[in-house]
């Protein structure tokens, strides 16, 4: 990927070269900014992990009794405007993740063109819009909630990725839509045992807008398989198919919305949850429940091995009841308790579990906190 | 006489609390403004609130718009957003983070008076602002009173 890398820095130099028009406001040609949550949580069942995702090694739990490592992060962003049409970012980010660091990471480098002020194409490292928050699910300032409900934000298989996208806003009356069209690279993730590889991706994603209402519907594919790091062996490739849709109702002093999502693979899964929160001024107390349904094989495939049956099954709801208050500019400070109730077959997504232990149809509780800030 | 500190605290709060409510009813009377230079005679409150949050960069007649945005914390701001876009300020700051964050654009230059924002509105045909009425003179057009 560094040739890709090689390539924006390119364009970035081309484009300063080629600086012929004026850029119209006096707005500085590079700014730079960013954002970061201090966070902590505990979780009441003692013989697993709840982590965020699977890229996030240990949590509280088992590992730890107060933990840090699910919503703590802080990331730095450059972005520069090189003439009206041309501009760049490059966001870099440190969490807690594979490996036990924090090693930063890049989550954005792109080069974006816009022919007109309603389209563009950007060419670099770019997110999937897969949810309504998905781009932006690190920024913990931009939403309401801890983080977003984990039962289907567990289901974004790739968060970034090194690729082209389009994007057109255009107006019919009163409604308008923000389309987007992405094509990826490959994509390889790492986990402590294995490799998730994957290629030939592509998705169209509509955002419309009409009054308060803010409807999302996206559509991706990809070919996915998996590499054992011990054995060398890469499994066979799967086509991906993932239809999501959400909907974002907020007038002003309340919000409501919801979003789904089914996945496609060997296996059919869907994920949803429902939220909503009233703002007494400074304070906005909210209400979420999410869930996950245990994936059903589909025909055509191979008889599922244990490990594939036990992946698929990791079904669980959670209710979660918090409070956002926005005590100063550009900081938020938010407490959450989660009710989680685990599937009557299934671990759910606890991780470290020891072999053997059974934890089908549990219910525990997690409380987290955090500081969420921008600059 | 010592308070226990949670009752301090409460205490603090509450007057915190009150200090925002009275400083949140010291409006202003926010009217929208163009060029008097400008043909644009009239525009709708989505109309505006669309070219301030950036998701349109025209006039609904096609000509470039460019917002010009007063300080934030300001009177004036937080009376024009709450009136045209239905957002307070908190929220104003989580939308802009979400759009600078995802690279999908920039927040509208800020200028810190409304006697600055009326001489740029003056100056180019395409700005559009918002000051208090009494700042208004023939250098400029009201085009919306929210």
């Amino acid at each position: 990927m560094a040739i890709g890398y090689y390539f924006i820095a390119l364009l970035g130099i081309f484009a300063c070269i080629t600086n012929a028009e004026a850029v119209e406001t006096d707005q500085p040609m590079v700014t730079f900014g960013g954002f970061g949550t201090l966070g902590v949580s505990h979780s009441g069942m003692r013989l697993g992990d709840y982590t965020l995702d699977s890229g996030i090694p240990k949590g509280p739990g088992l590992s730890e009794d107060w933990s840090t490592t699910n919503d703590s992060r802080i990331a730095g962003h450059l972005a520069a405007q090189f003439t009206p049409k041309v501009s760049a970012v490059l966001q870099v980010d440190s969490e807690y993740h594979t490996g036990n660091t924090y090693e930063p990471e890049v989550e954005f480098a792109n080069v974006k063109y816009a022919f007109i002020p309603n389209a563009y194409i950007r060419v670099g490292r770019i997110t999937l819009p897969t949810f309504l928050d998905s781009e932006s699910r690190d920024v913990g300032y931009t939403y309401i909630w801890i983080h977003p409900p984990v039962e289907l934000y567990r289901q974004l298989a790739i968060t970034h990725s090194d690729g082209v996208d389009a994007m057109y806003r255009v107006e019919f009356g009163e409604v308008g839509h923000t389309i987007k069209a992405i094509i990826y690279g490959e994509n390889t993730i790492e986990r402590s045992t294995s490799k998730s590889i994957s290629k030939d991706m592509w998705g169209i994603f509509d955002t419309i807008e009409y009054g308060p209402t803010t409807t999302h519907i996206g559509y991706q594919e990809r070919l996915a398989s998996s590499e054992n790091l011990q054995t060398g062996v890469t499994g066979a490739w799967v086509r991906n198919s993932d239809l999501s849709v959400g909907v974002n109702y907020d007038p002003g002093n309340w919000f409501a919305m919801s979003e789904w999502i089914q996945r496609k693979s060997t296996t059919k899964i869907s994920a949803m949850y429902v939220s909503a929160g009233y703002r007494i001024k400074k304070f906005t107390p909210y209400l979420t429940y999410s869930q996950n349904s245990p994936g059903s094989f589909l025909p055509g495939f191979p008889p599922p091995t244990a490990n594939s049956i036990r992946l698929a099954n990791r079904a669980q709801s959670t209710v979660s009841l918090g409070v956002r208050w926005d005590f100063m500019r550009n900081t938020d400070f938010k407490l959450q308790y989660d009710q989680v109730k685990l599937s009557d077959n299934s671990n759910g997504f606890l991780a470290n579990v020891p072999a053997n232990v059974i934890l089908y149809g549990e219910r525990f509780h997690v409380i987290s906190a955090v500081f969420d800030f921008v600059f | 006489m010592k308070l226990p500190v949670i009752i301090r605290n409460c205490l603090t709060l509450s007057l915190l609390l009150a200090v925002s409510t009275v400083t949140s009813t010291a409006h202003a009377d926010v009217v929208v403004i163009v060029s008097a230079k400008s043909h644009i005679t009239r525009l709708t409150v989505a109309q505006t609130a669309k070219i301030f949050l950036g998701k349109a960069s025209s006039f609904p007649d096609d000509g470039d718009a460019l917002p010009i945005d007063q300080a934030e914390g300001s009177a004036i701001r937080d009376e024009f957003y709450s009136k045209v876009v239905r957002k307070n300020s908190s929220q104003l700051s989580a939308y802009w983070a979400k759009v600078i964050f995802t690279g999908d654009g920039r927040p509208p230059e800020i200028l810190e008076s409304n006697v600055a924002v009326r001489k740029a509105v003056a100056n180019n045909p395409n700005s559009i602002g918002y000051i208090d009425k009494s700042a208004v003179d023939r250098s400029v057009r009201v085009i919306l009173v929210p």
